[in-house]
């Protein structure tokens, strides 16, 4: 096909009436090919590939972070409870003198206490 | 040509299996499609490496959007639903960054492609229908790339573009003009 045929191919494949598969098998034969470079496809899956790993990385260390923090918690709340046991046991209540250490004592005595007078 | 896909049970099993982390499924999906999505980005936005880049782009957004897929349409029109999302917001990109960098824009751009006359007798088919393509406005350009490169009627390309028939047959014709206009300049 020369030049102008090809234009009026061009033209004449936008009618209603045209065959849309026949105007594009023959522009094909006509040499207009459009084509990705070789590697194309692995390229692709080498993208998807990296990135699919980076995710799964992600996703193994938020799993780690989650057991860390729930033995921390466990943890710390195992502590907790064992000192609010031991300060029961030495104080005998839970008031505020007690989680202060101070007992029954007068400020009296926790001067005498202090001073050593 | 582009229009063959696979029968719907391979196409399931492809899709399923690419779900499932098969790199080889997916492989061959994008063997199958690479062509079609070659077409469309290349027929839009010519022979660039951009092309490259938004034609990798269009699987990449395929993989990730693969669970969404239901199967109520054809693969390859969900794959063209994609390729011409991408690459149209790619030709908007273009023209905003040509907007801030060139006072001149986009269309002086395409006076220069038409103007082009210099080796007129010896230009092939591919050079006259990329020259006429990228000559045209992009809304007609994605038109007429679905129907003269892709080969799909005017239903399908409704259905691709998302646009009533009326639309698309409207925008046939005048973009028949401007091609007649552009062609007749080459």
């Amino acid at each position: 096909m020369n030049a102008s045929e090809i234009k009026k191919l061009v033209i004449s494949s936008l009618n209603a009436d045209a065959d849309p598969v026949d105007v594009s098998n023959k522009l094909e034969a006509e040499g207009v090919i459009y084509n990705f470079s070789q590697n194309f496809g692995d390229k692709i899956l080498s993208r998807l590939y990296s990135a699919g790993m980076t995710v799964n990385r992600e996703v193994e260390f938020l799993k780690y972070m989650n057991f860390a923090f729930y033995r921390i918690a466990l943890t710390g709340v195992a502590a907790i409870v064992v000192l609010l046991i031991s300060i029961f046991l030495i104080q005998g209540s839970f008031s505020l003198n007690a989680f202060l250490g101070l007992g029954n004592n007068y400020d009296e005595s926790i001067v005498c206490l202090l001073t050593g007078n | 040509m582009v229009k063959e896909s696979y029968n719907a049970a391979s196409e399931i099993d492809l899709i399923k299996a690419s779900l499932e982390g098969d790199k080889r499924a997916f492989g061959e999906i994008v063997n199958h499609y690479k062509g079609m999505v070659a077409r469309t980005v290349k027929g839009m936005l010519g022979d660039t490496v951009f092309a490259e880049d938004i034609g990798q782009e269009v699987f990449i957004n395929l993989f990730y959007s693969l669970p969404e897929f239901r199967g109520e349409a054809k693969l390859s029109t969900y794959i063209q639903k994609i390729a011409v999302n991408l690459t149209l917001n790619e030709i908007k990109r273009r023209k905003r960054f040509l907007s801030i960098f060139s006072q001149k824009g986009n269309n002086e751009m395409h006076e220069f492609e038409v103007e082009d006359h210099d080796t007129q007798e010896r230009k092939e088919a591919s050079e006259i229908v990329n020259k006429a393509l990228m000559a045209i406005e992009p809304k007609f350009r994605i038109i007429v790339t679905m129907r003269m490169l892709q080969g799909y009627s005017t239903k399908e390309t409704a259905e691709i573009l998302d646009l009533p028939i009326g639309t698309v047959l409207s925008r046939l014709s005048r973009a028949q003009d401007q091609l007649r206009n552009i062609l007749t300049k080459i």
